[in-house]
C-alpha cells in the first residue's frame, strides 16, 4: 500500500515556515481527500493543512509548537494503490543528496533485457520501426563502412518490430571483425551490386535440351567455326527480331521495346565477368560475326575492352557449359528482362521414334532466365523453342 | 554538517559582499526581513548599507540596476518570484541585455529569479522562464540544480561582466542538501554529467535534473542505463557534452519543466538533430508542462509537470524504439 507524503504547502506569497498550533486528527484515523489535518499558523494567519487523499492516516512526523519549512513533511497517509494512481500522485520521497559523486555502475551481470520485437499498442513514432527502418545513425555508420541495404539481410534486429539498432549493427561489425577478412575488387563489388539490383525484380526460369549434332556437323565443313555459344547468340538475334517484346524493358505499365537487336555475351575473367556486345545481331550472318566474337574474346581477356564494346545491349547469352556444368540459372543483367544460358554438350540418349529406340545425340541444355514481369512461361517457353528450331538449321543462321 | 541550496546561495552572496566592495543586493523585503524565502537572512546587519529593500516596482528594480551597474556597481537583484519579472522585462532584454552592445559599456548584473513549482504554488509562482531570457542575446542564463552549483554559480555570475540570470529552484531550496559547499566547480557553459548510462541520455536542468536521475534509478534494474546530463547553464548551453552524450547513447529525451514551445527542450533538440543526425538510432523526445498555466490544486499540479514516473514511462517509450 503506497504511502503519500503529507507536504506543508505553499501557504501564502513569501511564506517560508509555518508553526504547528493544533491536530485536527490522530494517526489511524481515515481521512478524505481535502479534509483538513493540521493547523498552522505563519505571521499572517492561521491555516490548515489538507490531505492529499482519501486513506488512513499512518502517521504524524511532526511536534506542536514547532516550526516547519515549506516542502517539509509533515506525515504519512497510507492509500490504495488505485487512489494513487486515479490522483496522479508520484509516490516515493523527497530527494536526498546532491548527486555530484554518484555514478551509474555498469550492470552487474553484463547483460541487459532487451526490447520485446512485437511492440503492440505502444506510441511508437510512425515509420520508426520495422525491419526496412534504418535510422539516421546506422545510415551515417553504414556509409562510413561502405555497406547498403542488402548487408543488413543476416542482421537479426532487436528493435521495434524487428529493425536493426545500431547495438545489433555494432554487435555484427564487432563479430565479423574476429573473422578473416580479405579485400574484395572492385570488380566483385561492382558486380554484387549489379546482381544485387537485378533480384529487386522476380526471376524465374525455364530450360529446355536442344541437339546440337546439326550444328557439330555444320563445324565439320564450315570455315571458320562458329561455337555453340555464338550460334545461340545468333539464334536469339534472330528470334528476337521476330518478336522483341520479351526483350523490353517494362517501366510502369509501359513496355519499350529495344531499337536494335544488340546482344552481349559473358566472358569470365579473373574474379568477375565482362559483357562485350555483338551490335546488330539480327543484320549479320553467323559466319560474319565470329571474327568479331572471337576478337571481343581476347580483348575482354585480356582486359583490353574498349568502352562502346559494352552497354547497350537487350539480352546475355552465358556459356556456363565451358565449367562443366550441365544446368544453371543465371541472373539476367539489372537493365535487361533475359540471359540465355548454354550448358556442357553430352552424350545423350535419344528416343528415335522412327527406328523404335534410343540412338546416341549430342544434347546440351538451353536455359532462359527472365524477368517475369515482362514475360511469363508461355512466352518464355516459345522464344526457347524458337532458339532450339533456329540452331538445328545452323547454315541457315 | 549540511548546507541546503538555499543557505548555499545565501553564503554564495555573503561572499560575493565581502570580497568585493562594488556588490550590493536590492529586492523587495530582503534587508531586515532577510527575503520572502530567507536568502538573505542577516546579510544586512552583516553588510550594512550593502543590502537594500526596494519598491514594489521590478522595472525600477532593473532600471536601478542597470543604472548602478553604468556607475561601475555590481549588483545583485533579488526577484521574489520569476513569474514577477514580467513587470521588468523590458528593462533586462532592451536594456540591460542590449547596453554592452550599444554603448561598449558593460552590464554586470546579476538578477536571481526563484523558478520553477511548489505544490499549490500556482500560475503566478511557478513559472521557469529561463527559455524567454535564452532567446535574447546579450543574457546569460544559468540554471543550477544542485546545492554545489547554486553556490560557485552564484559566485561566477557576480563575477560576469554580462547581464545574468540566475535562476534558482524554489522546489530545491530546502529539499536538497549537501555536505559541503565547494572549493571548486565546472566553468558556467560546461554541462555536468549527472548519471553515466549507455542506453539512452535525458538532458535536464533545474530541478528536473532530480527527477530524472530518480527515474534512471527506476530503470536500472530492469536493464536500462540511463546517462543524464545536466545543463547546468542554458545560455550558453553545451552542446559538446549533450552530442557527445548522444554520440554514446543513440538516443535522446530532453526534459524542461517549463512550456513545450520554444523551450530549453527544443532547443536542445533542434541542435543535435541539426548539427548530429547521424547519431541518432530514435526520433529525439521531449518531455514538457503541459502547454496550459500552472494549475493551483496539488494534485493538478502534478499531473501538469514531468515528474519521475512520466519521465521513467517516456524514457522506457524511447527504449523500445
Amino acid at each position: 500500500m503506497p504511502q503519500i507524503p503529507i507536504i506543508m504547502p505553499q501557504l501564502g506569497e513569501s511564506i517560508a515556515e509555518a508553526k504547528v498550533v493544533n491536530f485536527l486528527v490522530k494517526p489511524g484515523d481515515t481521512v478524505e481527500a481535502d479534509q483538513d489535518l493540521i493547523e498552522v499558523e505563519t505571521n499572517k494567519a492561521t491555516m490548515a493543512v489538507t490531505s492529499p487523499c482519501h486513506g488512513r492516516l499512518e502517521k504524524l512526523t511532526v511536534q506542536l509548537s514547532e516550526s516547519y519549512a515549506v516542502g517539509a513533511v509533515l506525515g504519512q497517509i497510507e492509500t490504495t494503490q488505485e487512489e494513487a494512481v486515479r490522483l496522479g500522485l508520484d509516490v516515493p520521497g523527497p530527494v536526498k543528496t546532491s548527486d555530484t559523486d554518484r555514478l551509474g555502475k555498469p550492470d552487474a551481470n553484463g547483460g541487459k533485457n532487451r526490447v520485446q520485437p512485437t511492440v503492440r499498442g505502444l506510441p511508437v513514432p510512425a515509420n520508426a520501426a520495422g525491419a526496412s527502418y534504418l535510422s539516421p545513425r546506422l545510415k551515417a555508420r553504414m556509409h562510413e563502412l561502405g555497406l547498403s541495404a542488402a548487408d543488413l539481410a543476416g542482421i537479426p534486429g532487436s528493435g521495434a518490430a524487428g529493425r536493426v539498432t545500431i547495438e545489433d549493427f555494432e554487435k555484427f561489425i564487432a563479430h565479423l571483425e574476429k573473422q578473416r577478412m580479405s579485400q574484395a575488387s572492385t570488380m566483385r563489388v561492382t558486380v554484387a551490386d549489379a546482381m544485387r539490383r537485378s533480384w529487386t525484380r522476380p526471376i524465374a526460369h525455364v530450360g529446355l535440351p536442344v541437339c546440337l549434332d546439326p550444328l557439330f556437323a555444320y563445324r565439320k565443313i564450315a570455315r571458320p567455326k562458329p561455337g555453340p555459344a555464338l550460334c545461340a547468340l545468333r539464334a536469339l538475334a534472330v528470334a528476337l527480331a521476330e518478336n522483341s517484346a520479351p526483350a523490353g524493358r517494362l517501366v510502369g505499365s509501359k513496355i519499350v521495346h529495344p531499337s536494335s537487336i544488340d546482344i552481349a555475351f559473358a566472358v569470365e575473367a579473373e574474379d568477375g565477368v565482362f559483357v562485350p556486345v555483338i551490335r546488330d545481331a539480327d543484320k549479320r550472318l553467323l559466319k560474319d560475326l565470329i571474327a568479331p566474337y572471337d576478337e571481343l574474346v581476347d580483348l575482354a581477356r585480356s582486359r583490353k575492352l574498349p568502352p562502346d564494346a559494352t552497354g547497350g545491349s537487350i539480352a546475355t547469352v552465358t556459356n556456363f557449359g565451358t565449367f562443366g556444368l550441365e544446368w544453371a540459372t543465371p541472373i539476367p543483367l539489372p537493365e535487361q528482362a533475359l540471359v540465355l544460358g548454354m550448358g556442357a554438350a553430352r552424350h545423350k540418349p535419344h528416343w528415335d521414334g522412327v527406328k523404335g529406340q534410343f540412338v546416341p545425340i549430342m544434347e546440351a541444355n538451353l536455359t532462359l532466365s527472365f524477368d517475369h514481369r515482362v514475360l511469363d512461361g508461355g512466352a518464355a517457353g516459345r522464344l526457347l523453342q524458337r532458339v532450339s528450331d533456329l540452331m538445328a538449321h545452323p547454315e541457315k543462321l | 554538517m549540511s548546507i541546503t541550496y538555499l543557505e548555499a546561495i545565501r553564503e554564495a552572496q555573503a561572499h560575493a559582499l565581502r570580497d568585493d566592495p562594488r556588490v550590493f543586493i536590492y529586492g523587495q523585503d530582503v534587508g531586515a526581513f532577510g527575503g520572502a524565502f530567507k536568502a538573505t537572512k542577516n546579510l544586512a546587519k552583516e553588510f550594512p548599507g550593502r543590502v537594500l529593500d526596494s519598491p514594489i516596482s521590478e522595472d525600477a528594480m532593473i532600471g536601478l540596476a542597470v543604472g548602478a551597474a553604468i556607475e561601475g556597481l555590481r549588483p545583485i537583484i533579488e526577484m521574489q518570484f520569476a513569474d514577477f519579472s514580467t513587470p521588468g522585462f523590458n528593462q533586462i532584454v532592451n536594456q540591460a541585455a542590449t547596453l554592452f552592445w550599444r554603448t561598449k559599456v558593460p552590464c554586470p548584473i546579476t538578477v536571481r529569479l526563484p523558478v520553477g513549482g511548489t505544490p499549490g504554488s500556482g500560475p503566478f509562482h511557478s513559472q521557469c522562464l529561463e527559455s524567454v531570457y535564452a532567446h535574447y542575446p546579450g543574457l546569460v542564463v544559468l540554471t543550477p540544480a544542485t546545492v554545489e552549483d547554486a553556490y560557485s554559480m552564484l559566485l561566477e555570475a557576480v563575477a560576469i561582466d554580462d547581464p545574468v540570470i540566475f535562476c534558482e529552484h524554489k522546489f530545491l531550496y530546502y529539499h536538497l542538501k549537501a555536505e559541503k559547499l565547494p572549493s571548486e566547480a565546472l566553468p558556467v557553459g560546461k554541462a555536468r554529467i549527472a548519471r553515466e548510462g549507455r542506453d539512452m541520455t535525458i538532458v535536464a536542468h533545474g530541478a528536473m535534473v532530480q527527477d530524472a536521475l530518480a527515474a534512471a534509478a527506476e530503470l536500472s534494474p530492469e536493464g536500462w542505463e540511463v546517462e543524464v546530463v545536466d545543463l547546468r547553464s542554458v545560455k550558453p548551453l553545451d552542446t559538446d557534452t549533450v552530442m557527445a552524450s548522444v554520440a554514446r547513447t543513440g538516443r535522446l529525451l530532453c526534459v524542461g519543466e517549463s512550456w513545450p514551445w520554444g523551450g530549453v527542450t527544443a532547443e536542445v533538440i533542434a541542435r543535435v538533430t541539426s548539427e548530429g543526425y547521424g547519431l541518432l538510432d530514435a526520433p529525439p523526445q521531449r518531455l514538457n508542462a503541459r502547454d496550459t498555466p500552472v494549475p493551483y490544486h496539488p494534485n493538478l499540479w502534478t499531473a501538469h509537470r514531468p515528474t519521475t514516473r512520466s519521465i521513467a514511462a517516456a524514457a522506457r517509450n524511447l527504449l523500445r524504439i
